[in-house]
């Protein structure tokens, strides 16, 4: 087979093979070599059914949900540089973000449209599966991951709205803990519960520490490793639903 | 491939010691593999996969650039807004909240619909339609799946546009300025 010269040159060099291990994939050997010679491909497998790439079927749902997690992760972590979660600092630390960092207000836009992005489409990712009936045998369990995600992401959301420190963040929180204050027993559950997600009995300094620690590290975390096992589970449950075969 | 699949694949005739398999046109050999439907994921599944992602980051780009985020007066303890509003998602919650005592709309259906939806597969547990979408068998599985997402919708529209002060309803043209 005749070769492209431009990328013989490319890949036929000690630096690429150090790199990739193996030749530019055009042949079936070498393109699997690519998934499974991979750290962040091999979660993949060497070969898919036809049906999953076609952009009809799944409509990219699920992988914009991914793709948005990972946006976020990264502007977040962004963030964290400028934001300080104390009641002095947080709301003017959002008001630099908007008026003296470089691109602050972009990081904080690309955040926060984010967010609101990744809620909508974890939600058509599940009106999608269950529209194509993805969540059968042998997929129920993975379905049952599906759900406790679109929870954290909503508990994401929610954590993070408060870090602003607005009229919005403030007042959004503070109906969210009344909510949280009618578990009955009221006086017992009830309170309890909205004592321990506030750190005390109003919206202050120890909501504001405890939303932010749940925002940053607990709440990532979980979903983080979620997202690993729903991967795994799609690979090991045969790869994505597809019709049954004539 | 076990030897059932390849029974079915490669049926085998009494009357002969040979068999052609098949002719296909492929780079490599294909030995004891039958028509399986699939490609190889390089370059097939990753590139589509960039390709996308490069859409998303590029759209949430455009309306970075265009929108920003909202940020009110700093947070005032004694200056309750009138109404004050959850975030959208939540207004559904809210919706239902303004209903009944809070702990059933707030607290005790959101989590009766978590546990039914975890249920869903446990339920609904024929294999007949999987894999095409809305299809015919499940009439009655997407039509009450529907509702459900009609009804969620419906209550974050209903909270998000037509409630004002005092969680009053008015039509978004009527709707009184806030504070
Ligand atoms: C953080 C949230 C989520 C992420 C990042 C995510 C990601 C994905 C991805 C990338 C796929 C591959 C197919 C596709 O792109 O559509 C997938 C499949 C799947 N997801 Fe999710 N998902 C999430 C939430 C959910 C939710 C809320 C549900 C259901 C309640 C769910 C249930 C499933 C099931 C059952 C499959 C297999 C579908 C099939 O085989 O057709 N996932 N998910």
């Amino acid at each position: 087979m005749k070769k492209n010269r431009l990328l013989d040159l490319l890949t036929n060099n000690r630096f690429y093979k150090s790199v990739f291990r193996h030749d530019y994939p055009d042949n079936d050997i070498s393109r699997s070599e690519v998934v499974t010679g991979n750290l962040l491909l091999h979660i993949q497998s060497v070969k898919v059914h036809k049906n999953t790439i076609r952009t009809g079927y799944t409509l990219g749902l699920g992988l914009i949900s991914f793709y948005l997690f990972v946006i976020l992760t990264i502007t977040g972590i962004l963030l964290m540089f400028y934001y300080i979660p104390s009641l002095e600092r947080a709301y003017n630390d959002m008001k630099d973000l908007e008026f003296a960092v470089s691109y602050g207000i972009i990081l904080r836009n690309l955040h926060r449209w984010g967010a609101h992005g990744m809620v909508a489409f974890v939600f058509l990712h599940m009106c999608r599966v269950f529209y194509t009936g993805g969540y059968k045998q042998p997929r129920e369990f993975n379905w049952g991951i599906g759900v406790v995600l679109l929870i954290i992401t909503l508990f994401l959301s929610l954590t993070g709205y408060l870090l602003p420190w607005d009229q919005l963040a403030f007042w959004a929180i503070t109906i969210v803990a009344k909510l949280i204050g009618t578990v009955p027993p009221e006086s017992i559950l009830g309170a309890n519960l909205s004592q321990l997600v506030l750190g005390g009995t109003i919206v202050g300094q120890n909501a504001l520490i405890r939303f932010y620690v749940m925002h940053v590290v607990v709440l990532p975390l979980v979903a983080a490793v979620l997202i690993g096992v729903h991967f795994w589970r799609i690979r090991k449950d045969g790869g994505l639903s597809r019709p049954a075969e004539e | 491939m076990d030897k059932k699949e390849e029974l079915v694949i490669f049926p085998k005739s009494p009357n002969k010691t040979y068999g052609l398999m098949e002719l296909t046109k492929t780079k490599s050999f294909q030995v004891e593999s039958g028509p399986d439907n699939t490609v190889s994921s390089w370059p097939h599944l990753f590139f589509r996969e960039l390709l996308l992602f490069m859409g998303v980051f590029i759209a949430l780009m455009i309306i970075s650039l265009l929108f920003n985020a909202p940020l009110e007066e700093q947070a005032n303890p004694s200056n309750t807004p009138n109404p004050a509003k959850a975030p959208w998602y939540f207004l559904g919650l809210q919706e239902m909240l303004s209903w009944t005592h809070p702990f059933w709309g707030g607290i005790f259906i959101p989590t009766v619909v978590a546990i039914i939806l975890i249920l869903v597969p446990y339920f609904d547990r024929s294999q007949k339609g999987v894999g095409i979408w809305f299809a015919p068998e499940r009439k009655l599985a997407n039509l009450l799946f529907t509702i459900f997402v009609v009804l969620a919708v419906g209550l974050i529209v209903v909270g998000e546009f037509l409630r004002g002060p005092n969680w009053q309803l008015f039509w978004p043209w009527n709707m009184p300025s806030p504070h």
